[in-house]
């Protein structure tokens, strides 16, 4: 999928964050946004998914050509946006399984015209495998859970409720995985994940690139650490509530050794 | 119509129906006999009556709760016996259900013991030796009328025990009016494993208003049982289907003048003696009767004319200009005349579709000519298609779709005399998909709602394919396609279908007769032959762009007495009855005589233990004011699990008297409430012996203009020492205007006890919502998930079908009142 940010300035509260940004993501790529605190990194991940919170005062924000400026959350979600929170909130009486089960049975819906058309020259005409069936689901739900290290009554647990740090992250990448996405942003998945989670989201994320290799993701974090696992075809920095620079993943090192300071105009 | 009464409810779909015996309006000694004699009851009963329609007059009205102001004693039947007697079924539960484990993620092992039981349901014939069983058990499950017939000793020293009459206002009119309601009898140490289940009907004007409920589970017994408002067994109209206008409960949704769907608000019933007007247009198949001043979306012929003389007997001409830019408007059906023009709104369809063009045609070939079932030696999943032998193109056609559609190799089979060939092929996918789109049997064939919700272009393979196969074309005057069913509702939604393309398709009724088809001789039943014009040029139906104008042929007068029904639909104001568009009633919505005021009393013995769920959904005219208290002895245990959704005002604290040393009490209490609703609703708790523990766990849902208020009493006596006691009760409020209460009382008079008391109010946060909405639900999806989440606890101990359904109508309830 791909996305273009023109000149996006937008605002909370009549106060001014993003100040102007510019970010061109291909189709297959994978980005990584960098910044110090308060730089605007997350507000960026949610003016795409469309939070309501902020205000779009000028520039664009295009998916393949088409702007999106207005459409709600949903109608974003359902062109392939996905968002992994930062901090991901809770659902009571919700069971992991209902929530992921309510969010594809939304996406299948919309896809399926699209689709059609496709299945049906693939398939010579024939019946469209009877998708959607509540056990298969269940089954890939499972299967993707145990690759994030997640106990199977993981999906029957109340969405959130009572989770650790890391199984709330790490929830984030199980909805990633169940609704492939067209283009995913991380909201520093990273942070309160120790070394073997951190390996964990990272493999996953991998793997998803690989089964959805059309799919952009944009990484947002604080920190390069997660770069050891993962390759970044591009890095940018974020400050101030716009990209002061963008480079290959060697930015992203620099950084590393050296801090946001010697970047600072 | 100056002989109805100025009250009576003027405009109505009516239902033929006859009843046995109707008291008068309004309450007086006379009535109260003439009911306990109408029931042939004992003189005790007869006086226990008379005595409690005193202590009813003397009562004041409750003023601590909701308003109850506006009931007027007055202006209600007491009693309405109705040639159909009541009825206590098995609900077979919905195929859906086994998806449906997985979506309230009941665990696995439960779910195995639920598929059991529902195994069991399905089959009658267990029904029936379920009931054998129990009674060899000595358990007694029967109506409460029949159980003061055959155990006129059991009732009469129970009967008041809990709950006399002078307990308050309501229990004393119950006492004085009851007619209904269930009577179980569970002998000790017997368990009954399934839930006993009785089903009240939503219709206002019918019986068990004042139903009265006895349950005595003897020592060491279990029993639990469901008592249920919602209809049984019966069809939700989704703009798909067709159900009779008494099925309809509000909140669904029924396709209005502009062929959208509306939202039913209210269902209304009332009795109605006079005149009904029988509108036949040119199809006679959609004739509909109403009641004289029921307004009808027309134009009236006079107002269309050509300036012209009438010739001969011929109606006047009309002027198609004038007709066809006409506005229609609503005339009282009373007002109407042969030749005006009734409006039949072509429903609007949008859905996109996962069948192709090819399936959709084979789809077609099936509803004629298909059947399907299980070939019983080989257990093969079987399609077949019958044709005639003569049909060389077509089944060639036929054979090549269902090659392309399965991969799998066809099989003509030919007939003994050679003149029918079957085409047979062995395909579940194929059967699956048949079944899923079309059903089975020549009568019951029905169109899925993905079917239904097609546009004409994308529909246009499956009906032509039909005509095909079932048609004929024929020229009377004009070129017309002919095809006939024996299915109603595949008539009505082939006519439904043909109507999005701009064809006004005719349905006439055939009635059933000795027929041949082929040579064979068969017994053929009702046919609804459908049939139309091709070049759309029906000289006396006119279209326009939203809707089809039909003339009237024929108007009659009928004399009626009985119950008519109306519907409440938001705007736009109107429904289809017959496919034409009719207006809601005019009349205030609200009358007082819609009074639901039950008695339940429960006696738990020693040891025993007894659930009793309710779920309610009464029509948001209904004040629903019930009396329920179980009296618990020693070790015993008593759990009420107390759904209250519809209604306009509802009171009901259930309650649970603890009199012996370890009995234990647990009330969960749920309400909902949307605009103009009242959910009054709690809990009592009486500790009256040591050692004796209780929970009350309420959940309240307001939504629009609703109101919840939780009220709880607890009391614990002097030297009940050693009480636990926890109350929790969790309010959501959804909107603004909605409004959350809570009154909880605790008079406790001992030291030596332990209690706990929760509370807390919340609302949907904007994170939650973006959270959700971020994965794809809509807003409204996002609301009901929160909310079913939210009332989870309770729900998790419904029987599955409540639960499902439950669920049904919160998402119901939150689309009305979100975005």
């Amino acid at each position: 999928m791909n996305l273009q940010i023109k000149n996006l300035k937008v605002k909370a509260q009549e106060k001014e964050i993003l100040k102007g940004v510019d970010l061109v993501v291909g189709a297959g790529q994978v980005h990584v946004v960098m910044g110090p605190n308060g730089s605007g990194k997350s507000t960026l991940a949610n003016v795409i998914a469309g939070n309501p919170m902020y205000t779009i005062v000028d520039g664009r924000l295009t998916i393949d050509g088409k702007n999106i400026n207005k459409l709600t959350p949903d109608k974003r979600a359902k062109l392939g946006i996905f968002l992994g929170f930062q901090n991901p909130i809770e659902i009571p009486g919700v069971s992991v399984f209902n929530v992921i089960r309510k969010a594809t049975s939304n996406k299948q819906s919309f896809s399926s015209n699209k689709q059609k058309a496709i299945r049906n020259k693939k398939t010579n005409g024939q019946l469209p495998v009877a998708s959607g069936s509540v056990s298969a689901f269940r089954q890939d739900l499972l299967e993707y859970a145990a690759s994030l290290k997640l106990s199977p009554d993981h999906i029957s647990r109340s969405f959130n409720e009572g989770f650790s740090g890391g199984e709330k992250k790490r929830n984030e990448i199980l909805q990633m995985l169940a609704l492939s996405p067209k283009l995913v942003i991380l909201d520093e998945i990273d942070s309160g994940l120790d070394v073997d989670g951190l390996k964990l989201v990272a493999q996953a994320i991998k793997k998803f690139s690989t089964l959805n290799p059309k799919s952009s993701i944009i990484l947002i974090t604080h920190y390069a650490r997660i770069l050891k696992y993962i390759k970044a075809d591009f890095v940018h920095v974020m400050a101030d509530g716009k990209i002061v620079k963008s480079g290959k993943q060697k930015l992203a090192s620099e950084i590393e050794e050296k801090g946001y300071q010697f970047l600072s105009v | 119509m100056s002989n109805l009464p100025a009250t009576d409810y003027k405009y109505g779909f009516s239902k033929p129906e006859n009843y046995v015996f109707k008291s008068k309006k309004g309450l007086d000694v006379g009535v109260v006999e003439e009911i306990s004699s109408m029931k042939g009851e004992p003189v005790w009963m007869r006086d226990l009556r008379i005595k409690a329609l005193g202590i009813f007059e003397k009562k004041k009205m409750p003023s601590w709760g909701a308003d109850l102001s506006s009931i007027n004693f007055d202006d209600i039947y007491y009693y309405i016996k109705p040639t159909d007697n009541q009825k206590s079924d098995w609900r077979d539960l919905p195929k859906e259900i086994k998806d449906t484990y997985d979506a309230i993620g009941i665990p696995e092992a439960e779910r195995n013991l639920l598929a059991g039981v529902t195994a069991q349901y399905e089959s009658e014939a267990v029904y029936h030796s379920f009931q054998k069983k129990w009674e060899d058990m000595g358990v007694i499950f029967c109506d409460m009328d029949t159980a003061l017939r055959k155990y006129p000793d059991i009732v009469r020293s129970y009967f008041g025990r809990s709950i006399p009459a002078a307990d308050n206002k309501f229990a004393a009119l119950n006492s004085a009016v009851w007619s209904g309601g269930s009577f179980i009898y569970v002998p000790p140490g017997v368990k009954v494993d399934i839930p006993l289940q009785a089903y009240f009907r939503i219709n206002a004007a019918n019986m068990g208003q004042f139903e009265r409920t006895l349950i005595i589970v003897d020592e060491g017994a279990y029993v639990h049982y469901v008592e249920g408002c919602l209809p049984a067994g019966e069809q939700v109209s989704l703009g798909d289907k067709w159900v009779n206008i008494e099925s309809v409960k509000p909140k669904d949704f029924v396709i209005t003048e502009n062929g959208e769907a509306g939202k039913v608000k209210a269902v209304m019933t009332r009795n109605y003696k006079g005149k009904l007007v029988k509108i036949s247009p040119i199809s006679t198949y959609n004739s509909f009767r109403l009641t004289t001043e029921h307004p009808v979306l027309v134009v009236k012929r006079g107002d269309v004319l050509k300036k012209r003389k009438p010739r001969g007997g011929w109606l006047l001409e009309t002027d198609t200009k004038l007709l066809e830019n006409a506005v229609p408007g609503y005339v009282p059906a009373g007002k109407l005349e042969v030749g005006d023009f009734l409006v039949f709104p072509k429903i609007k369809a949008s859905a996109i579709t996962s069948l192709s063009e090819k399936e959709l045609r084979l789809l077609g070939w099936y509803l004629a000519e298909g059947s399907t079932y299980v070939h019983k030696k080989l257990k093969m999943p079987i399609v077949s298609f019958s044709l005639a032998s003569y049909e060389k193109r077509r089944l060639d056609e036929v054979e090549n779709l269902i090659r392309e559609i399965t991969g799998k190799n066809v099989y003509r089979i030919a007939d003994k005399n050679k003149r029918g060939v079957s085409l047979v092929v062995y395909s579940q996918k194929l059967r699956d998909l048949c079944l899923m789109h079309c059903g089975k049997g020549a009568r019951t064939k029905i169109l899925s709602q993905e079917i239904m919700s097609l546009e004409w272009d994308v529909a246009k393979p499956l009906v032509d394919a039909y005509f095909e196969g079932d048609g004929s074309v024929y020229e009377k005057g004009r070129l017309m396609i002919r095809a006939s069913t024996a299915s109603e509702h595949l008539a009505r939604q082939i006519q439904e279908l043909l109507a999005r393309g701009g064809y006004y398709a005719c349905i006439n009724v055939r009635k059933g007769s000795a027929d041949k088809i082929l040579g064979r001789s068969i017994v053929r039943g009702d046919q609804y032959v459908l049939y139309y014009a091709p070049n759309k040029k029906w000289s006396e139906v006119r279209t326009t762009r939203d809707y089809y104008l039909v003339p009237i042929k024929k108007i009659e007068l009928l004399d009626y007495d009985g119950p008519v029904f109306n519907l409440d639909v938001d705007a736009p104001n109107s429904y289809l009855v017959r496919g034409f568009a009719v207006h809601n009633c005019t009349a205030p919505v609200y009358s007082t005589d819609s009074l639901h005021a039950a008695v339940v009393e429960i006696f738990v013995k020693k040891g025993a233990r007894c659930r009793y769920t309710t779920i309610q959904n009464w029509s948001n005219n209904v004040y629903n004011l019930v009396t329920k208290r179980a009296f618990v002895e020693e070790d015993g245990v008593m759990e009420w699990v107390d759904g209250n959704l519809g209604s306009k005002i509802t009171m009901k604290y259930p309650s649970c008297y603890l009199v012996g040393r370890g009995a234990r009490g647990e009330i969960l209490s749920l309400a909902l409430a949307g605009s103009g609703q009242h959910q009054d609703a709690g809990g009592k708790l009486m500790f009256l012996a040591p050692d004796t523990s209780g929970e009350i766990i309420s959940k309240s849902v307001s939504v629009g203009t609703g109101r919840t208020s939780y009220r709880g009493l607890v009391k614990i006596i002097k030297n009940a020492e050693r009480v636990k006691c926890n109350v929790r009760c969790d309010a959501l409020v959804i909107d603004e205007q909605s409004r959350s209460d809570t009154y909880p009382t605790m008079e406790v008079a001992e030291d030596n006890v332990q209690i706990g008391h929760e509370a807390s109010v919340s609302r949907i946060g904007e994170e939650q919502l973006f959270y959700l909405m971020s994965r794809g639900l809509s807003e409204v999806e996002a609301t009901s998930l929160i909310v079913n989440g939210f009332i989870e606890p309770i729900v998790k101990e419904l029987p599955l079908e409540y639960a499902v359904e439950l669920n049904r109508l919160i998402n119901m309830s939150m689309e009305g009142a979100v975005g």
